[in-house]
């Protein structure tokens, strides 16, 4: 899932400071999940909007809403009648759902509510950790399908470094050594051969640093 | 500042650590607002109930708690110790004082524990005042 923090409060706030009319529309799908984007956040924050602008003496209309999907145009579209009766929309969703909202509405200011962080995982309730870079490239079933890219601090794609230090990454020791962990998960799988391979150096070009991408099905596209 | 003549109060409480019947007869009594709303297990609350509490009037919120090791939900009252903190940080944020809000342990065998409360909320808000609004 992709994992987002909520933006403070106050840094919200002079976002919207000029409007009088604001949606806040929530996004049921990533970041909901990692309590950041669904139903009850958009509530949560409605109300500290309220009572911090109350204090200052400020009016404003905040309306509530969230949609099952904010990077999907059909979710969107249920948003539209409520888009069209406010000024402006604070989106709950990552930079996805911002941009997609932006592109729909274009003449609607749409402001990010959210920081969006990594791909990552649920840990356990509360705990989410990143996984995944989306290099373009995967390589995880050379690994034992834990990603050195994403979880080993030097990207190491021969390791380990000699910073491992009983398990723990010597660049933060609260980060598991993530060679460590391939070197247990092959030998758990007997595919410990796979360590003596030699992995060349990788591919960039089909990662971000080639500029934005784009994925194409032909098969549906008309 | 100007004094707060009969403040709003807002409880938050879990079935199992207080008396309602006891606690509303002596509410009754006093020159307070109380709203008095009943969880089946404090760790139901969230930080969207008590910000509404506060924009519906409340002066004080206070979330009351079983003792943690006497929880029958095993790590309710702990959860709602969690989500008040995390409420504080949110009032912080929008300016709003702390102290208007807090998480106490209350055992249901202690019948005077709502009065005391109530006394030191009430203490409480004879410094803080009512919550400024601009005029």
């Amino acid at each position: 899932m992709i994992v987002g923090e909520q933006k403070p409060v106050r840094e919200i706030i002079d976002t919207i400071i000029r409007y009088k009319k604001l949606l806040i529309l929530g996004c049921g799908t990533c970041v909901k999940t990692c309590f950041v984007g669904g139903e009850d956040e958009v509530a949560a924050l409605a109300s500290a909007l309220r009572l911090a602008l109350k204090q200052e003496d400020r009016k404003i209309e905040i309306e509530e809403q969230t949609v099952e999907r904010q990077c999907e145009n059909e979710f969107i579209q249920e948003a539209a009648n409520a888009v069209a009766r406010n000024e402006a929309v604070l989106s709950l969703a990552c930079g996805a759902g911002v941009q997609a909202l932006a592109k729909r509405f274009g003449d609607t200011p749409v402001l990010p509510g959210v920081n969006t962080t990594f791909i990552g995982i649920q840990q356990k309730p509360g705990l989410f950790t990143e996984e995944c870079q989306g290099c373009g490239n995967c390589v995880l079933a050379v690994f034992g399908g834990i990603c050195p890219i994403t979880r080993c601090s030097k990207k190491l794609l021969n390791g380990p470094c000699g910073g491992s230090q009983k398990g723990r990454c010597e660049i933060n020791p609260e980060t598991e050594c993530a060679w460590q962990l391939i070197i247990d998960r092959l030998t758990l799988l007997g595919q410990h051969k796979n360590l003596r391979a030699y992995i060349p150096p990788k591919n960039w070009q089909p990662s971000i640093s080639g500029g934005p991408r784009k994925y194409i099905r032909e098969d549906h596209i008309i | 500042m100007t004094k707060l003549d009969k403040p709003n109060v807002t409880l938050f409480h879990c079935i199992n650590s207080i008396d309602e019947k006891l606690t509303k007869s002596y509410i009754h009594k006093r020159n307070i607002n109380v709203k008095l709303i009943s969880l089946p297990c404090s760790s139901l609350v969230k930080d969207v109930y008590l910000l509404r509490a506060f924009e519906a009037g409340a002066d004080a919120v206070a979330v009351l708690v079983c003792p943690e090791n006497q929880c029958r939900h095993l790590q309710g009252s702990i959860r709602a110790r969690k989500r008040v903190e995390r409420t504080k940080k949110i009032l912080e944020e929008i300016g709003l004082d702390q102290e208007r809000l807090s998480v106490i342990n209350v055992s249901i065998t202690d019948q005077l524990a709502v009065s005391k409360i109530l006394q030191e909320i009430v203490a409480g808000l004879s410094d803080l005042g009512p919550i400024r609004v601009a005029a």
